[in-house]
């Protein structure tokens, strides 16, 4: 019976002890080692990844607060996967920091935060692990002292989320108090889609889409991105985002399963004007990391599109999307962190020219885009190509050709930034930067990722036979 | 008679939740916003949840309003120093709020039944629902893992605040622009 709570919650109980062991380590002021404090969160990420494969079995622990099953264990393992490379990418700026201890034990507690939440299977549950996720991601986005848009950052992100969370919680007291139930399989039994669950829905689809910074709620996204460290931009762009997805599919399929016919148009309007504008303000950024910013609210818009599709065939396009987008997109940042850091700029104009001193990052860098725009040979294309399949096969065409429409839009300013790294001349001299150890570690994983996806199929297979099996 | 009762405090909650907006200095929001917790916690009484409306006055209505108070006077934010907004953003925000209560209003409208229904009267307020003891044997059977997420979240904020905290001493580019 107590071997059924520890195998289930084993992931969780892992980052536990982890951020505690690094809370101890900062009370009892042991002098301070980054690299040795990097490599033991890297052994219990990796080791976490591991175990997350093994002996995979479903059910409820503590009644229907924690649900777990194979799916939610890959998905678990996407975020510590994505977690990991973010370390990666950013400990150059990281080890600098007077706070390195504070940060991790932060970052740490926020990916906790987001597996209690994919694991919830009650709104309680994931309340807690949405705020978990959220209140020390406002501390992180303020993390750089020095800097007051940093500051700024950090206020924008905790004000705006906390006026989510408000409305969140309005659409969670309508739904309790028409169903008088907050797990659930009790909501999915006791509803019948009458109108004060529909006005508690769309309160709780707004928190979902503030979170994902889905279009009329994205406002925060542009500026938390430019002013928070290269780091967390990249954690909040993916894995915070991603864990949101995550927890979005199971909410609505499986508790608000019977109210499809509202949600499915209140997904496709959100998706549509997520793209569009997405992509018009994508193209007249100047500053790369707002650029990237409004590119992963155009995704987002795809993510929300391929979730109307079917049941299993969605689930799982939208998890090999995001399997896939987090190398893309990591990989992106990964150049952006080491430029920012080295030339202390991340204006577009710093991109001119790049391929003739360092031809390896450009490369990176085309291959990310390539892959965040969808481009054939790299991952991203199959990516996008599932998801919209997903839409297409329960029927809605428009949003389909409105998407692909879309798609080739982004190409223009995706690949602008291609155009400039390989055609223009450069506008300042950076000379050849040599990325230090874990970058060159972030940079390879990326890789592999953007190129090794796209070309074995069984990866797909296995996404979908683990969600087929529930 | 209960209901009465309940008509009357929900109408002094609303009434005073209003005020705390409305009311041009920040003080008498703060007031307000005291006797708003009070008229909630009667209502938490009525549920027959006494514990929770002790806690309430205890908590908030105490604590955290005192503290309320200390910055109101330390920022020394007594006068009225809120900028006029423009007439656009005014109408904007008239226009939106409008339509959702419209909307909640529409939604409501009628669901009388569905209420009745669902909360099927006095089997949810058995009088000893609220007592301590219940409260405690729930925390700890049904809602123990919440109980204990809730733990981490707020050892997460506290690191978090007190790092925020530290910031004039450790930043040596911000104190120097100050000089």
């Amino acid at each position: 019976m107590t071997e059924q709570y520890f195998s289930g919650l084993r992931i969780e109980l892992f980052l536990t002890m982890l951020i505690l062991a690094l809370l101890v380590g900062k009370v009892l002021a042991i002098k301070q080692n980054p690299i040795g404090t990097l490599t033991l969160i890297s052994v219990f990420l990796i080791s976490s990844i591991g175990i997350s494969f093994m002996q995979n079995e479903s059910g409820y622990l503590f009644g229907t607060m924690f649900r777990t099953n194979s799916t939610i264990l890959f998905e678990k393992a996407i975020l510590l996967a994505g977690t990991f490379i973010v370390f990666m990418l950013g400990f150059e700026w990281m080890k600098k920091q007077k706070h390195f201890l504070e940060f991790c034990m932060l970052l740490l507690s926020t990916l906790l935060g987001m597996c209690f939440m994919i694991s919830s299977g009650n709104f309680l549950m994931f309340f807690l692990g949405l705020e978990l996720a959220t209140i020390p991601l406002a501390a992180l986005a303020s993390f750089d002292l020095d800097e007051k848009k940093s500051s700024e950052a950090g206020m924008k992100l905790i004000l705006s989320s906390a006026f989510a969370s408000a409305i969140l919680l309005f659409g969670i007291s309508f739904i309790y108090g028409t169903t008088g139930s907050v797990s659930f399989d009790t909501i999915a039994s006791a509803i019948d889609g009458n109108n004060v669950q529909k006005f508690g829905f769309i309160c709780i689809l707004t928190g979902f889409a503030f979170k994902i910074s889905a279009v009329p709620f994205h406002f925060w996204t542009a500026d938390v991105y430019e002013g928070a460290p290269v780091a967390i931009t990249s954690y909040l762009s993916v894995v915070s985002k991603g864990a949101a997805i995550f927890v979005l599919m199971p909410v609505l399929y499986h508790a608000f399963g019977r109210m499809s016919s509202t949600y499915i148009p209140a997904l496709i309007l959100l998706s549509t004007v997520t793209i569009i504008t997405g992509n018009l303000f994508a193209l007249r950024q100047k500053s790369m990391k707002r650029f990237l910013a409004f590119s992963t609210v155009t995704q987002a818009g795809y993510l929300l599109l391929g979730i109307t599709g079917n049941n299993t065939e969605a689930g799982a396009s939208v998890v090999y999307f995001m399997l896939i987008y987090i190398f893309s997109n990591l990989g992106a940042f990964t150049v952006v962190s080491i430029l920012q850091n080295r030339t202390g700029r991340d204006d577009i104009g710093v991109y001119k020219g790049l391929y003739k001193t360092n031809p390896t990052l450009s490369m990176v860098l085309l291959l990310a885009l390539f892959s965040l725009a969808g481009i054939p040979p790299a991952a991203g294309f199959f990516g996008k190509l599932f998801l919209l399949s997903s839409a297409a096969g329960a029927g809605y065409y428009v949003a389909v050709i409105i998407a692909s429409v879309n798609m080739v839009v982004s190409l223009y300013y995706y690949l602008n930034i291609v155009k400039m790294m390989f055609v223009d001349e450069p506008e300042i001299t950076i000379e050849k930067l040599k990325p230090a150890v874990t970058e060159q570690i972030s940079l390879f994983i990326c890789c592999c990722g953007i190129l090794v996806i796209g070309f074995i199929p069984a990866i797909y297979e296995y996404i979908y036979n683990l969600s087929a099996a529930i | 008679m209960g209901s009465s009762i309940f008509y009357f405090l929900g109408f002094v909650s609303i009434f005073t939740a209003l005020m705390v907006i409305l009311s041009k200095s920040p003080i008498n929001s703060v007031l307000y916003l005291v006797i708003t917790f009070f008229s909630i916690a009667a209502q938490f009484v009525l549920l027959n949840a006494g514990f929770l409306a002790a806690v309430l006055v205890i908590v908030y209505a105490g604590a955290i309003m005192v503290l309320f108070l200390f910055v109101v006077m330390l920022l020394n934010l007594n006068k009225e120093y809120e900028p006029h907004k423009h007439i656009y953003i005014k109408f904007a925000g008239g226009i939106a709020g409008g339509i959702l209560l419209v909307t909640l209003i529409g939604a409501l409208h009628g669901s009388g039944e569905i209420a009745d229904s669902t909360l099927n009267g006095e089997a949810s307020y058995a009088a000893s629902t609220g007592t301590i003891q219940n409260l405690g044997k729930s925390l700890f059977s049904d809602y123990l893992l919440p109980f204990e997420i809730s733990s981490v979240l707020f050892l997460a904020a506290m690191v978090g605040a007190v790092f925020l905290g530290k910031k004039e001493k450790s930043s040596p580019k911000v104190s120097a622009e100050k000089i």
